[in-house]
């Protein structure tokens, strides 16, 4: 007998005896059990450990049911492995505890039913787990930007993509993966070749029986919408050929669909062409969806779209009106209303004949504009539901509308504006008004006043949510911190420097005083930066922005005492000009102690945003320290806004007076805000490389970390 | 193996370097050039700065010299040093001297980059005087009506550590670059790369593709640079989404997300 067989018989004996004495000899009952131990013995090592611990542990609750286990375990690690395995067994226990012996042996039986199930969970794709990709994926395929979000329907309202919670068509989990990719193309190609035009919708809702017509419409837009994706995305399109349909029979009744529609798959087809091929169809029978394709909502998407339009086209108006002020300077004669402007559009992509791709040229007076960096996403948007700048949009703004925004401040128009004046810590600051071109001296009273302490419970708390972030963060500033340089030219160090000591002694050669500073030295950089952190206290940051701000002065305040940086925290609010107050939570002497920690979590939302008189007062503060570098932050979530005129452009023009205030006196301003109009008067307010829009809430208090390393590295 | 020294003071650009201009820069840069006013360059990286600096030296038919600015970059770095020769100190003309002194156009790369005190050098340089001291041999080299200097600078860096000053950059005549009309990147991925026609559309169109990223995650979009070399590696029979892969995506970013979405972006046009 060779060793190895010899080896081989041992170790069947030992895992049989160990085997039968965990379950006190149930085993020994079981029929064939020397092919059982054989098969057990082919098992890898661990996959052996694994069925003793579990028998070990099964075994200490019912003898029987670890002797079944063990019977069935072989087939078991065939079917699914070990996780899966672990999966069944715990399965069979509870099905135990419930039911009993029988129910459970019954379950441990049946190993193929649950390995398939099993198999099925593990091969779908999570929305989770391609969220972020898709979010990454449809913003670079381009247009309006898209939320991408988990709803029980599959359909786009042109502002979002709603897409399933997961996938579970394939028996792999990167072709559902890619089943995500391709329902979140489709969707996307709806909202980008014109399927939810304005017109289309418009006929769509009036001419036809929607509820009824939206099938066939769904299916003529498909057909239209594959033919645009095969010409401009072809690696989407051969991806859609295969995973489009479930059987040979679903594929030729969409065939039958093509040549009933050829002309959809021309590249100058439309949406309305699939309008027009509607009657045609009607009564034909339906191909089933395809497998990346969504439902239709005519009704949603109107909905989104209405508000949409409203809200652009007012934007869209400020931005024109703005930029007729800047070109024709001072009221004068641009002021004539006569004066058509005009704007142009040209194609850029007029060889395939693809609408999508428009880019638009102002022309103003005749002149050629470019048009304006942060504009562009506007007039994108407005183009994907219209095709063109409707007539509407060129038209000026109401004026009722615009001298609402710019009424004349009426000074203490306020029943309760008489706030106590004498009482300390009261500031008066002048503004600028832009309708009367000039400051209105002393116009604003600033009280500072202290945030009451809240619950220092919170800062533990979002210390422990954070803890991952918190330590990526720490990470990446302690590599700020970490970068020692070479510093030439020392007085005294580690090494010479050999450029000065030539130098020197090149002095000395020619007669001249011989430099002392003749070492280098590896040493940190010192950071020289005071920076002051204004956050919006107003009303509207009620909920969850107050505990993104909250949560973001935290992780700063962690990562700022590792720096070494400067720094301050004061929020502001206020209510009318007398009324204007900012709140200290931290001051730039003052250590972050438990104190600071509990202002922290007191800050709570107030009143109205009065942004002007805020940055002049912190800016003074700001000033007043000893720094190199000075930079102003300000957390908000809107636009400057107060009681009683302070709004629109008015509070925009103050806002703006007061940052070139402060930036004349050497500090950097910065605005981290969550508002998406932002856009629109932040790059006037801050210029344009001075602002960071957050798209969601919840990623503020990275963010906020983030962009102030960027900032002063 | 032996190589060249060039000397700076020969460094004349004899061939002409490919460049499509996008509006009117060629004739506002020569002017300014003839008026004797220093120019500045804004725009992203690899958007065409310095080939324009290079065509324009060309087209002057003047010698060019390049200063790629870096934090330990000083003004004697700039102006020149003595060096010790056999016990003799010997003056060596830093690159900027050397322009000044043979009327080259000096060409300041990433000027943020350089150190604070190099501005004292420019500053004089850069206004009517153009004067250019030396300190250390007591001179002061007035330039001639041939020399130039052009900075450039990247506005899109958000740190407040490497801002241009205003007292430097009001002495500029400034021009601003951003990547090229799709028609007109086409064109030029066709001629630098040797790509065809259809190739070279979908590299501008995926180019489009990551500059829609900006700020959604990426700090900047693929340069006309980045889309010449993957449009290189294509034409030496590199598969395309191995090539945008490699020349774009990875040269772009680390994250994992984000290379999977450039990735699959590819993957659809090619």
């Amino acid at each position: 007998m060779s060793d190895e067989s010899r080896q081989n018989i041992l170790n069947r004996l030992r895992i049989q005896k160990d085997l039968e004495k965990f379950t006190a000899g149930a085993l020994a009952r079981h029929p064939n059990l020397e092919e059982l131990i054989a098969a057990i013995a082919a098992l890898e090592r661990d996959e052996q450990d694994q069925i003793y611990r579990s028998a070990e542990l099964v075994a200490r609750t019912n003898n029987e049911l670890a002797a079944q286990f063990i019977a069935k375990a072989p087939a078991a690690f065939h079917a699914m492995g070990g996780d899966g395995v672990q999966e069944w067994l715990d399965g069979a226990i509870q099905v135990f505890d419930h039911r009993g012996l029988g129910f459970a042996v019954d379950f441990l039986e049946d190993i193929d039913s649950f390995a398939e199930a099993y198999a099925g969970r593990h091969a779908q794709c999570m929305f989770d787990q391609a969220s972020v990709f898709l979010r990454h994926f449809v913003r670079g395929l381009g247009g309006r930007e898209l939320r991408i979000a988990t709803d029980e329907d599959t359909y786009t309202d042109t502002e979002g993509l709603y897409l399933p919670a997961s996938f579970n068509v394939f028996p792999d989990a990167e072709q559902n993966f890619t089943l995500y990719k391709l329902t979140a193309v489709h969707l996307w190609a709806q909202t980008w070749y014109g399927t939810w035009r304005y017109q289309v919708l418009e006929k769509l809702m009036r001419h036809f029986d929607t509820d009824k017509v939206l099938p066939i419409f769904n299916r003529l837009e498909c057909i239209r919408l594959d033919a645009c994706l095969a010409r401009e995305l072809p690696g989407v399109a051969r991806e859609m050929a295969v995973f489009g349909c479930h059987d040979e029979e679903e594929e030729q009744l969409w065939a039958q669909w093509r040549e009933a529609a050829p002309m959809l798959a021309s590249a100058a087809a439309t949406a309305e062409d699939s309008l027009a091929l509607i009657p045609a169809l009607l009564g034909s029978p339906l191909p089933p969806l395809k497998l990346y394709q969504g439902e239709m909502f005519a009704g949603k998407v109107r909905q989104a779209m209405f508000a949409r339009i409203e809200r652009e086209k007012s934007a869209f108006q400020r931005a024109m009106e703005d930029m007729r002020n800047e070109g024709d300077g001072p009221e004068g004669a641009g002021a004539d209303a006569a004066q058509k402007q005009m704007v142009d559009m040209q194609p850029t992509d007029n060889e395939d004949g693809s609408e999508a791709n428009l880019s638009m040229q102002v022309s103003m007076d005749g002149k050629l504009q470019q048009l304006p960096e942060h504009l562009k996403d506007l007039v994108g948007s407005i183009l994907q539901d219209f095709g063109e700048i409707p007539d509407e949009h060129m038209e000026r703004m109401d004026l009722g509308e615009y001298s609402d925004d710019l009424l004349p401040q009426n000074g203490d128009n306020d029943a309760d504006g008489n706030a106590d004046l004498s009482a300390e810590g009261s500031f008066s600051y002048r503004e600028w008004d832009c309708v009367r071109n000039r400051f209105r001296e002393g116009f604003c009273t600033l009280r500072e006043l202290t945030v009451p302490p809240g619950d220092e419970r919170f800062v533990e708390e979002t210390l422990e949510k954070h803890r991952g972030l918190m330590k990526s963060i720490k990470k990446t500033f302690e590599a700020v911190l970490g970068e020692s340089k070479l510093q030439r030219r020392q007085s005294d160090g580690d090494d010479i420097d050999l450029d000065a000591v030539i130098e020197a002694y090149a002095d000395v050669a020619n007669g001249r005083e011989m430099s002392e500073y003749l070492y280098t030295r590896y040493r940190n950089q010192e950071r020289n930066i005071a920076v002051m952190f204004m956050v919006d206290m107003s009303g509207s940051t009620l909920g969850w922005v107050n505990d993104a701000e909250r949560e973001s002065l935290v992780l700063l305040c962690e990562a700022l005492e590792l720096l070494g940086d400067r720094y301050a925290i004061y929020g502001f609010s206020g209510r009318t000009n007398k009324r204007c107050e900012v709140y200290k939570i931290k001051e730039f002497d003052e250590s972050y102690n438990l104190e600071v920690r509990q202002r922290i979590s007191g800050i709570r939302p107030k009143a109205y945003t009065r942004m002007g008189v805020a940055i002049r007062h912190l800016g003074h503060l700001l000033h007043e320290t000893r720094a190199r570098t000075k930079l102003l932050i300000t957390l908000s979530d809107g636009r400057p806004e107060d009681y009683g005129g302070y709004k629109g452009k008015y509070g925009i023009e103050d806002t703006r007076h007061a940052l070139l205030e402060t930036r004349q006196g050497g500090i950097h301003s910065f605005c981290i805000t969550i508002d998406n109009e932002a856009q629109e008067y932040l790059p006037h307010m801050y210029g344009p490389a001075n602002y960071a829009v957050i798209d969601e809430v919840q990623k503020l208090p990275y963010k906020v970390a983030d962009i102030y390393r960027r900032l002063t590295t | 193996m032996s190589t060249t020294a060039i000397r700076t003071a020969h460094n004349l650009v004899t061939r002409e370097p490919y460049y499509q201009p996008v509006g009117n820069e060629i004739a506002v840069f020569a002017a300014a050039y003839h008026n004797q006013l220093p120019v500045l360059l804004k725009g992203p990286t690899g958007c065409g700065k310095t080939r324009f600096i290079e065509y324009m030296a060309w087209y002057l038919k003047r010698p060019m010299v390049t200063v790629a600015c870096h934090d330990d970059l000083t003004a004697s770095d700039l102006i020149g040093r003595y060096l010790v020769k056999g016990g003799e100190t010997v003056w060596v003309d830093g690159p900027l001297t050397g322009a000044v002194r043979h009327g080259s156009i000096c060409y300041l790369d990433e000027v943020v980059e350089a150190r604070k005190d190099t501005s004292v050098v420019i500053h004089p340089l850069c206004d009517d005087r153009r004067l250019l001291p030396i300190e250390k041999l007591g001179e002061v080299l007035t330039a001639p009506p041939e020399f130039c200097l052009a900075i450039s600078y990247n506005p899109g860096y958000q740190s407040v550590l490497k801002d241009l000053k205003q007292s430097t950059r009001q002495r500029f005549v400034a021009l601003e670059f951003n990547y090229p009309n799709a028609e007109l990147e086409q064109t030029i991925i066709e001629k630098e790369s040797g790509v065809d026609a259809a190739i070279a559309r979908q590299l501008v169109k995926f180019g489009h593709m990551t500059r829609n990223l900006k700020g959604s995650g990426l700090d900047e979009g693929a340069s006309t640079r980045l889309l010449v070399n993957a449009g290189k590696l294509m034409a030496s029979d590199v598969s395309p989404v191995v090539a945008t892969d490699a020349a774009i995506a990875q040269a772009l970013t680390d994250d994992d997300d984000m290379l999977k979405a450039i990735h699959e972006l590819s993957r659809s046009i090619f």
